[in-house]
This record gives C-alpha cells, structure tokens and sequence, in this order.
C-alpha cells in the first residue's frame, strides 16, 4: 500500500505542471525525440531536460539514447495507478482471460493436449 | 453481484472445455499465461481441490522471485468449475491481501464454438478505497481516473 500511495504521489507530482502535461500529451500520440518535445516549449534546453528527468524519474515515460537524439515514450502502465481499483481489477482479469484465451487457442498447444 | 465490489467475465474461449481445464490446472500450463510477458511465472504450488493451496511468484529477471498469489481454493468441480480466494492464505491463514482481497469463481461450460467461460470475482471493500477517502479524493476520483484517461488516450 505504501508503494501504491508513493507511485500515486509521483504520478500527481508529474502532472502538476503545464510542461510536464504538454510532454505527456504530445506523448500519447507516439515517442518523440527531446528535440521535438522542447521546440513547444518556451524555456531553455537545461530547463526543459529537468522535466524530462522528472517524468523519467516517476516512471511516466521511458527515454532512451541513440547516437545523440533522446526518444522519448509513454509508459503506459505507469497510469494505472490512477485508474479506480475496481476498473484496475477488471482489466487484470480481462488481460488474463486474453492470455488464457491465446494460449488455448495457439495450435501447437493443442497438439500437445 | 454487487456492481460496486464484483466484476464479471463472460467469453466463448475457442478451445474444448477440457483444454482450458488444463490449462488452468496444470502448473506448466498456467505458468504460461498467469502473468504478463516478459515478467516469468513460477507455479509454486497448484493443489487443486477443496483446501489446496495455490501459490505463484513472479520475477523481472527470471533469477529473482516475487510473492504474486498465496491463495487457497474454496472449491473444486473437475472440467466445470475453481473458486478460489486470497482472503485465507495457501495455508490457512487469515490474510489481508493487496490491493484487496478476492474470491474468483471460474466455470467452464461446453459451447458450440468451444468453452462457454465465465468469471465472476468478488472483492472485499479494499484498503486502497479507504486510503483514497483520506486522501480526499473519495468523491472525485472516478472522474480524475476518466479525465487522465481520456486525456492521454485523445492525443493518440
């Protein structure tokens, strides 16, 4: 439970700036390199790479370095802690009944049976 | 049911009923599916009747190993029906499981396409609400859920 209240807070910690939204936003469309996300930002490089860090920090978006652009990405899961526990439940359960589904259905299983 | 505590699942599964019993029943099998790539399932323990214990654990790294499930089933009927709960550990024991604790009723059914599978998991009133209500967000959080939500998926 204390975990669970520590991601929430980070999560909130995250979005509780207008930077910090718009990246995540501009995000939900696809990765995007630094590059792209700072050039709609009104700020310095320096400035801007702090957000960056933070929503990486709190495990928001993942980045990742190749040659020298920074491509960042949503981490999806990382939203479900907000979700309701109930709908949390629901799509564990729904997630796990797809995963049984394909593994029943994959042929070579079933020559196995 | 009680919509505010219970969830519930219905699905034509493609597969004889005997197949999705086993695929349930026997620990290689459920190791398989019970938890999401590239995270590894190890099926600890599987006693699958009345009283049985059900533990897994699950790891990032396939070396180091999590608690995941310590459950115990309530009830068996072979190719037709598990329930199970998290409420009494795989031994005995009272617990207090996180987030919530569970009963998971699944029966399976013949259907003409195949298995005819139901789910129905009934939860305890979890911690996590209670937690939420101290932190103010009792009334509203629903909505901030489906606001986030619908933010990140409208930039899609």
């Amino acid at each position: 439970m204390a975990q669970y209240l520590a991601k929430l807070d980070g999560v909130f910690l995250a979005l509780a700036d207008p930077t910090r939204r718009a990246v995540i936003h501009r995000l939900g469309r696809g990765p995007a390199s630094v590059g792209e996300l700072a050039a709609g930002a009104t700020m310095t490089l320096p400035s801007f790479m702090k957000h960056v860090r933070m929503l990486e920090s709190n495990g928001l978006i993942h980045t990742a370095k190749s040659g020298r652009v920074r491509t960042c990405e949503l981490n999806r899961e990382r939203f479900a802690v907000v979700e309701d526990w109930l709908a949390q439940q629901r799509r564990l359960w729904e997630e796990r009944t797809d995963r049984l589904e394909r593994f029943v259905t994959k042929p070579k299983e079933k020559d196995t049976k | 049911m009680n919509p505010d505590l219970d969830l519930s699942i219905e699905r034509v599964i493609r597969a004889p009923r005997k197949v999705v019993w086993g695929a349930w029943t026997d620990p290689a099998n459920l190791a398989k599916w019970w938890i999401p790539a590239p995270a590894v399932c190890r099926v600890d323990r599987l006693e699958v009747r009345p009283g049985g214990a059900f533990v897994t654990r699950m790891s990032d790294d396939g070396v180091t190993f999590a608690p995941h499930v310590d459950a115990c089933f309530l009830l068996v009927d072979d190719f037709e029906r598990i329930v199970f709960t998290n409420a009494v550990d795989s031994g005995w024991r009272p617990a207090n499981p996180d987030p919530v604790a569970m009963t998971a009723e699944v029966t399976l059914h013949d259907h003409a396409d195949g298995t005819d599978y139901r789910i129905v998991v009934r939860h305890g009133d979890p911690a996590a609400r209670d937690r939420h209500a101290e932190l103010g967000f009792a009334d509203g959080w629903g909505t901030v859920a489906d606001q986030l939500t619908r933010f990140v998926e409208s930039a899609r």
